[in-house]
């Protein structure tokens, strides 16, 4: 043996294989019911495709993502966690391991459903219209990217400061749920703003790329203020 | 899992002092209350520090303190003369919880090689532990498979797979079967000969058999540093087992086969043996019958 000098590397990739098994529920449900909803919708009318599925994919995205959170949940209750900060990683690095395979779920979870629902609408004869584009680049992409993050995030921060109960079979409990809420609002601001008239596309994708923004800010915050709003101990196995 | 393993572990320089624990004033606990007060002690001598206390009384916020899992409410812990906190103390301790921390889904050489990958370690460590804690057969299996003496054993493989100065060990016998705990104990003695080992532990025969200092804790605060050989009781009493009933022992309370006698030392133990042979007694086997560690849970 020899003597060791360095604090711990980063675990993403570690972190993330390990999804691929612990989480894959997640990621399977998120990628084959995006895809089944895509096809399906690209096999019936071409407008209900455009207008319906780049509003669901976040949802799907949120979903698919869970495997990060599930390894934190599980790991934390293992006390993998309490290993990992006595080896001088901090929360804030642990945390970004579970934001970075979350994000990486999310980009799979995407392509797997655009590949897949696009190329069916497209393969149908339907042709790529400037409304499919504008919902999916300023509104599904970024959107299910930041509302994965906010899952994960609020979802690392819920699980420190909660204790697991006995006949919680899901160590995420009502994580998925919080993590579609900025989607549900920013859809719900858009039909607000829309009422009377459409939308114009400026302001669509103002309003989208917006209230991605403020999902992506309010994960930024939340990972910055990691050291103020959660205490090293919460990481610590409850048992 | 570990796929970016090196082939073998690269040679590093720890820096700092000699190795060594110092706690300055030591106040640490969760959530803002203090289960350690006032905490201060300093080690520098290579050997098996037993950490003794009731429940409750601080032994495991003092090791996860030590380890830089929690960090001081007040005063300061060093390590080999570096601040705790601040780059290279951390490196130089291991630590074993007395939670597993073996990660899900994953097959024991997985579990070891995602240690590895956190330690910077080789992946020759991992053939090295495995055959030195002797997973050879459990290598494959899920560790969700395994019984908790199982995931004991891989959880001290991992405190084997890189060295370090320093080895804080919570409860690591608890779950493990008389054989596997034995082979533990002698692996902590080994270690020992070089490294500062603290070891908590409710098992008071266990600790007197390996410590060979003890650091009492009661409510969070210091009750006694002291050599483990130093130590004695308040009440030394002694059982004395006869071949056959004598007179002479007549009327001494009795536990079991053994009749007790309350001294003032181990010293006048030759000369009421004495006695006792010269008034009749066939005695077949003396034995101490209390552990001086009881008295620090009094």
């Amino acid at each position: 043996m020899t003597t060791v000098a360095g604090g711990p590397p980063s675990l993403y990739s570690a972190t993330l294989r390990r999804s691929f098994t612990t989480g894959r529920f997640f990621l399977v449900y998120g990628c084959v019911v995006s895809s089944l909803l895509g096809v399906a919708l690209a096999g019936a009318r071409g407008g209900s495709f455009s207008a319906s599925f780049p509003l669901l994919l976040p949802i799907f995205a949120v979903v698919g993502s869970m495997g990060g959170l599930v390894i934190f949940a599980n790991d934390r209750l293992k006390g993998v966690l309490e290993y990992l900060l006595a080896y001088g990683m901090t929360p804030r690095r642990i945390f970004l391991d579970v934001l970075q395979t979350a994000l990486t779920l999310t980009a799979i979870v995407l392509s797997v459903a655009i590949a897949l629902g696009v190329g069916v609408f497209v393969a149908r004869g339907h042709s790529l219209t400037l409304e499919l584009g504008l919902l999916l680049a300023a509104y599904a992409i970024p959107m299910s990217f930041a509302s994965s993050a906010f899952a994960a995030t609020v979802g690392m921060y819920w699980t420190s400061l909660s204790s697991p109960r006995s006949g919680m079979n899901s160590p995420i409990g009502l994580v998925p749920l919080v993590g579609i809420l900025p989607a549900v609002a920013t859809l719900a601001v858009i039909a607000g703003l829309g009422i009377g008239g459409q939308l114009s596309p400026d302001r669509f994708v103002a309003v989208a790329l917006g209230a991605a923004g403020l999902v992506a800010l309010t994960v930024g915050i939340l990972l910055l203020s990691i050291d103020r709003l959660l205490r090293r101990e919460k990481l610590l196995s409850p048992a | 899992m570990g796929a970016r393993l090196r082939d073998d572990t690269p040679a590093a320089d720890p820096g700092g002092g000699p190795p060594g624990i110092e706690c300055r004033s030591l106040t640490a606990g969760y959530a803002g209350t203090p289960v350690l007060r006032d905490l201060s002690f300093r080690i520098e001598e290579p050997a098996v520090y037993v950490v003794l206390g009731p429940n409750g009384a601080g032994k495991t916020t003092l090791l996860r303190a030590l380890s830089g899992i929690l960090l001081p409410d007040a005063g300061e812990v060093r390590i080999s003369g570096r601040t705790l906190g601040r780059s290279g103390a951390q490196e130089q301790v291991h630590y074993l919880s007395h939670v597993d921390g073996i990660p899900d889904g994953l097959r024991v050489r997985e579990a070891l090689e995602y240690y590895a990958r956190v330690e910077r370690a080789a992946r020759s460590d991992v053939d090295r532990v495995i055959d030195r804690l002797q997973l050879g057969e459990l290598s494959d299996h899920y560790t969700s498979q395994l019984s908790a003496g199982q995931r004991k054993r891989v959880s001290i493989a991992r405190i084997l797979l890189r060295e370090r100065s320093i080895y804080l060990l919570d409860e690591p016998t608890s779950n493990l079967d008389p054989k596997v705990a034995g082979e533990l104990r002698a692996l902590i003695l080994e270690l020992s000969r070089e490294k500062i080992v603290l070891y908590s532990s409710h098992n008071l025969f266990e600790a007197r058999e390996i410590g060979r200092y003890v650091l009492a804790i009661r409510s969070g605060q210091l009750a006694l540093f002291g050599r483990m050989d130093e130590l004695r009781s308040a009440h030394f009493v002694i059982g004395i087992r006869t071949l056959e009933p004598s007179e002479a022992l007549a009327g001494l309370p009795r536990q079991g086969d053994y009749y007790l006698r309350e001294l003032s030392g181990p010293e006048e133990v030759p000369g009421l043996l004495r006695d006792l042979e010269a008034r009749g007694a066939k005695i077949r086997e003396v034995r101490e019958m209390g552990n001086p560690l009881e008295d620090l849970f009094a």
